[in-house]
């Protein structure tokens, strides 16, 4: 909800807002049932796949997968191309429903509570990202992340996969809390600075 | 150094959801004041840390999901019929009034609060419960909104868990009260109800703020001779400088407590303490 504040802070709207994916979630505000199996069937993959990597099970998994394309269905008024581009968007919304699902199921508590508004994040894609088909970014992402030692990406993927804190991570491993904190930083500093270098 | 420098490691974190909650309402509190520059870094760490969904296995989902999933679109579109949009997450009030001066007529105040709260909240149960069995008279489209009503449902009486818990130890005469007197510095007791089922709820007022990043640590103190301070809990007070910290599970039992002491320590908190305590108040 904070994001909010700041979207006068991001300018005049961009050329993203042209690109296919803007043009079909446009189109689903008149409730055009084609584009959104269209989206569907782009991303419904990435999607399921994110998800089942977090709750591990097929049907809560479904059940999740199901719940984010209704929220984009019904709500996709609320996704705003001049915030960011559509997948990471997508994503985001997708690993924070999943998380959610899994901290009710373990009762934890809600740390991200007030992060899970995904319907209003702002997600802004560097300057040097380009488009590139999900196979392909696939590939990169797993290669530049497979680079790290195998604790720097066994922290990263407890943080994302399992929403885990810092504090948690470090409990888990057994490690200092200022060692996580630096292996998940610098790590994803490396995957950042990996994605420059491939564009 | 400017502002923003103490908040630039940071940012990959919080898009993780990885800060811990000190880190994590010092950050929301700087982005709170309209800070563009960490907004937009934010923003573009969210996009970074998307990029990790790519790590999960590629997995493919039965088509049964796809055919579930367009008929009720197709049947939403159909009736057009303007569905209730997904209502932004209620703003919780965690926040306690002020209430603490120390003493019963306070923890009257708190508990009918508590009580007030809890009511409202059983109302929005009781609506949530209404909805969900209209939900269930739905058709196939409504399964993805009943999934939702159940999901908010969870979390509430979930929260409102939390607030019986904080309500059961504040009331019950079980409970140990325990007044901290601050050590060496200018600042009001704090004080703490120990319940032996339901654990700890401390609460501080007018706390002068920790410098920086840092928080206050409590910690228990063993009555076996020699024994470490136990780590605890943090909490950064809030802009009044108040706070109520709720530790459902209390490293160790009263019967074997001496003392309770809070120090200031790095964000984060830390295994052993490494300043002397700024409160101390022995158990009774």
């Amino acid at each position: 909800m904070l994001d909010l504040v700041f979207l006068a802070a991001f300018g005049p709207k961009d050329d993203r807002e042209a690109s296919p994916d803007a043009a079909l979630v446009r189109l689903l505000l008149e409730n055009d049932v084609g584009a959104f199996e269209k989206l569907y069937d782009k991303y419904f993959r990435i999607v399921y796949s994110l998800v089942l990597r977090i709750v591990q099970q097929s049907g809560p998994a479904e059940e999740v997968v199901q719940d984010v394309f209704l929220q984009l269905w019904r709500n996709s008024a609320r996704y705003d191309a001049a915030r960011g581009p559509f997948v990471p968007w997508l994503l985001t919304l997708a690993r924070n429903r999943a998380l959610d699902t899994l901290r009710l199921k373990s009762e934890r508590q809600r740390r991200l509570e007030n992060q899970t508004d995904e319907l209003f994040s702002i997600v802004v894609a560097p300057r040097y990202e380009q488009e590139l088909d999900e196979k392909r970014r696939a590939e990169r992402v797993r290669s530049l992340v497979g680079e790290l030692n195998p604790q720097q990406k066994r922290a990263i993927e407890l943080a994302y996969f399992q929403g885990l804190s810092h504090s948690e991570i470090a409990a888990e491993l057994k490690e200092p809390l200022g060692t996580v904190k630096s292996w998940i930083r610098n790590g994803l500093i490396r995957l950042k600075e990996g994605l420059h270098t491939a564009s | 150094m400017s502002n923003c420098d103490q908040f630039r490691e940071m940012y990959e974190a919080y898009a993780l959801g990885a800060l811990d909650p000190p880190e994590r309402s010092t950050l929301e509190a700087h982005l709170a004041t309209g800070c563009a520059e960490c907004a937009k870094s934010v923003a573009e760490a969210r996009w970074l840390v998307s990029q990790l969904a790519y790590l999960a296995p590629e997995a493919a989902t039965s088509d049964m999901l796809k055919g579930r999933l367009m008929q009720t679109v197709r049947s939403e579109a159909k009736s057009k019929s303007s569905l209730p949009v997904a209502t932004a997450p209620r703003t919780t009030t965690s926040g306690i009034p002020y209430w603490l001066s120390a003493g019963i007529a306070a923890l009257l105040l708190l508990t009918l609060y508590f009580a007030w709260d809890a009511h409202r909240l059983k109302q929005e149960l009781r609506a949530a419960n209404e909805q969900n069995q209209r939900a269930e008279q739905l058709v196939a489209s409504a399964a993805g909104e009943r999934a939702a009503t159940q999901q908010k449902l969870a979390g509430m009486e979930e929260q409102m868990a939390k607030m019986h818990r904080e309500t059961a130890i504040l009331t019950d005469p079980a409970s140990v009260k325990i007044m901290l007197a601050a050590q060496k510095i200018q600042a009001p007791q704090m004080v703490a109800m120990w319940h032996a089922k339901y654990g700890i709820v401390l609460t501080g007022q007018k706390v002068p703020m920790p410098s920086g990043n840092r928080v206050l640590q409590l910690w228990l103190i063993p009555k076996a001779p020699g024994g470490k301070p136990m780590p605890s809990m943090t909490v950064r007070p809030d802009a009044n400088g108040n706070f109520v910290l709720l530790v459902s599970n209390p490293p160790a039992a009263g019967s074997h407590t001496k003392a309770l002491a809070i120090t200031e320590e790095p964000a984060g908190g830390s295994p052993a303490p490494t300043t002397t305590p700024k409160w101390v108040g022995a158990m009774s």
